[in-house]
């Protein structure tokens, strides 16, 4: 779908004349790939993101094997859709609207990569925690990757909707993520405090959910860009 | 496209319980451009292309005993649009002119080197420069229609080339290739002159096609054109390229950026004056990363 264009209305006086634009397809046709590319690139973060949540659930180090080198493909992925944004601009001479869509799309991809990595983080702190038992039955972590992996699927919604006003209300659900973090957090400093055993996977545990609450933030900046795509001024969804 | 993953965490489990195998990625996420010439894969994803129509080996162009241009090597592949882009003076066109033994017209020009249209010597003994401009067409800056109805501009050609068949579907067919059909399928009879711009060149680009050419060479069409008129006649080329192979000489690198698929960059030597290729690529790299200075140099309009 093409970055929503409205029709311009002529004067009353002068007859309203509704303005249809002309595609331009080699344009568009790039738009599209790039964009289909991008969505994919999506799919493949919130599988990453829940996997690495079921791993932690299970302490199943070769699930989150998997997603450490999963992580490998996302980062691929990303250069390859910059090398496309860069094609298309430097031969398609997009401007305005287009350009920001393409602009937008270039930074997309960089939090989406960003946001795998996170999700490998927390694989990787798997990877230590499995040996042992859990500290305590996880509660927080899994639900703040579920939310997570939704917030993901939202915000490219929102993003291929072009859609501002969604953008605004995923970047509020943001803040639940953060409210479970802050929970865990201090769940976890307290279960250290009670016993130094506790020290070490606690540690972990805190590191995991910290790289799930960056997830929720990156989310929140691709819903910055859409208000930004939309408007045309930069927003700060996350003060 | 992103699943339609319910967006609830209750039904989100049936995306938990999908096991790792299935998600391994059978479609390639990101789709391939080209960055070095692959035969037989097109920038946009056409094939069976790749396959060389056009070969200069060694090329010099002399207008008596001055060299105009000099040791050209370059290929045209099939079915692919290859742009000439330059500054003023560096011999695209008279390069081109070679393609169709158009400069066999100017009586002091020679071309020495070997000039193939599929494998055969366009220039050879037995080669009637005739037969060679009934497979390479050529459209030119300046729109030409014939003072002619818009029909008998279409039916020229073929008449005289002893076309039988049913003249009228020929006309349509080639109008509707031109994608001007619908414009003028109720005034076929109006002189073609009476068109605007954009249409007459599109009326010279089905007069062309009407003599079923292998290849179209466009020199400059769209320079006369207004913005619209050229992304038009820019959309059409990506249309016929399908089917006819597609030399174009521009002036406008962002044209030349939008619509080939290969980028021959040439300039003149200062020195001796004769104009000379500087480099050959595919049109994404040339322009988002060109091997030689004077290439980045142009496209990014610091010379020329």
């Amino acid at each position: 779908m093409d970055p929503q264009r409205e029709p311009v209305l002529g004067s009353a006086a002068g007859g309203a004349a509704e303005h249809v634009p002309a595609p331009r397809d080699s344009l568009d046709r790039e738009e599209h790939l790039i964009r289909d590319a991008v969505l994919r690139m999506g799919s493949l973060v919130e599988s990453a993101i829940r996997d690495a949540s079921r791993a932690l659930v299970a302490h199943d180090a070769a699930l989150a094997l998997d997603v450490i080198k999963g992580d490998a493909i996302i980062n691929e992925a990303q250069r390859g859709v910059s090398r496309l944004i860069s094609a298309t601009i430097a031969t398609q001479q997009p401007v305005a609207r287009d350009l920001r869509y393409l602009l937008t799309l270039d930074h997309v991809t960089y939090e989406l990569e960003r946001m795998g990595d996170h999700a490998a983080s927390v694989a990787k702190a798997v990877v230590k925690l499995a040996p042992e038992p859990p500290l305590k039955r996880y509660v927080h972590l899994p639900e703040m990757a579920e939310r997570g992996a939704l917030l993901v699927h939202g915000v490219l919604r929102a993003l291929v909707d072009v859609d501002a006003v969604k953008a605004r209300e995923i970047a509020v659900e943001d803040d639940e993520i953060d409210r479970l973090y802050h929970a865990t957090f201090d769940e976890v400093v307290e279960l250290m405090r009670q016993d130094p055993a506790n020290v070490e996977r606690g540690t972990r545990i805190i590191i995991a959910s910290h790289y799930l609450e960056r997830i929720g933030d990156r989310a929140t900046n691709i819903a910055e860009d859409v208000v930004y795509l939309v408007t045309g001024d930069v927003e700060d969804l996350n003060p | 496209m992103v699943e339609e993953t319910p967006l609830n965490a209750a039904q989100a489990g049936s995306t938990l319980d999908t096991p790792v195998d299935d998600r391994s990625v059978a479609v390639p996420i990101v789709p391939s451009i080209r960055i070095a010439t692959e035969p037989g894969s097109g920038r946009d994803g056409a094939d069976t292309r790749g396959e060389t129509v056009i070969e200069l080996r060694d090329v010099s162009c002399y207008y008596g005993s001055f060299r105009a241009v000099k040791d050209v090597t370059v290929t045209a592949a099939k079915r692919e649009v290859t742009a000439l882009i330059g500054p003023s003076g560096c011999g695209k066109t008279t390069l081109l002119r070679t393609f169709n033994r158009m400069n066999d017209l100017v009586p002091s020009f020679r071309a020495t080197g070997d000039i193939l249209l599929d494998g055969q010597d366009l220039y050879g003994k037995d080669v009637d420069p005739v037969a060679v401009r009934r497979r390479v067409g050529m459209v030119f800056q300046k729109p030409n229609p014939f003072p002619k109805s818009i029909y008998d501009n279409i039916a020229f050609g073929p008449r005289i080339n002893g076309f039988r068949g049913k003249m009228d579907d020929l006309v349509e067919h080639c109008l509707r290739k031109a994608a001007l059909w619908d414009e003028v399928k109720d005034k076929l009879k109006q002189s073609g002159m009476a068109l605007s711009g954009g249409q007459q060149q599109r009326l010279c680009i089905a007069r062309t096609i009407a003599i079923e050419p292998e290849v179209i060479l466009m020199d400059e069409p769209c320079s006369a054109l207004d913005p619209h008129s050229t992304l038009q006649i820019e959309g059409l080329m990506a249309e016929l390229k399908r089917e006819y192979t597609i030399v174009i000489v521009t002036h406008n690198m962002q044209q030349a950026a939008r619509a080939s698929d290969v980028t021959v960059m040439m300039t003149m030597d200062t020195a001796d004056r004769a104009g000379y290729v500087v480099e050959q690529g595919d049109t994404i790299q040339i322009f988002t990363n060109p091997t030689n200075q004077l290439t980045e140099d142009y496209v990014s309009g610091r010379f020329g």
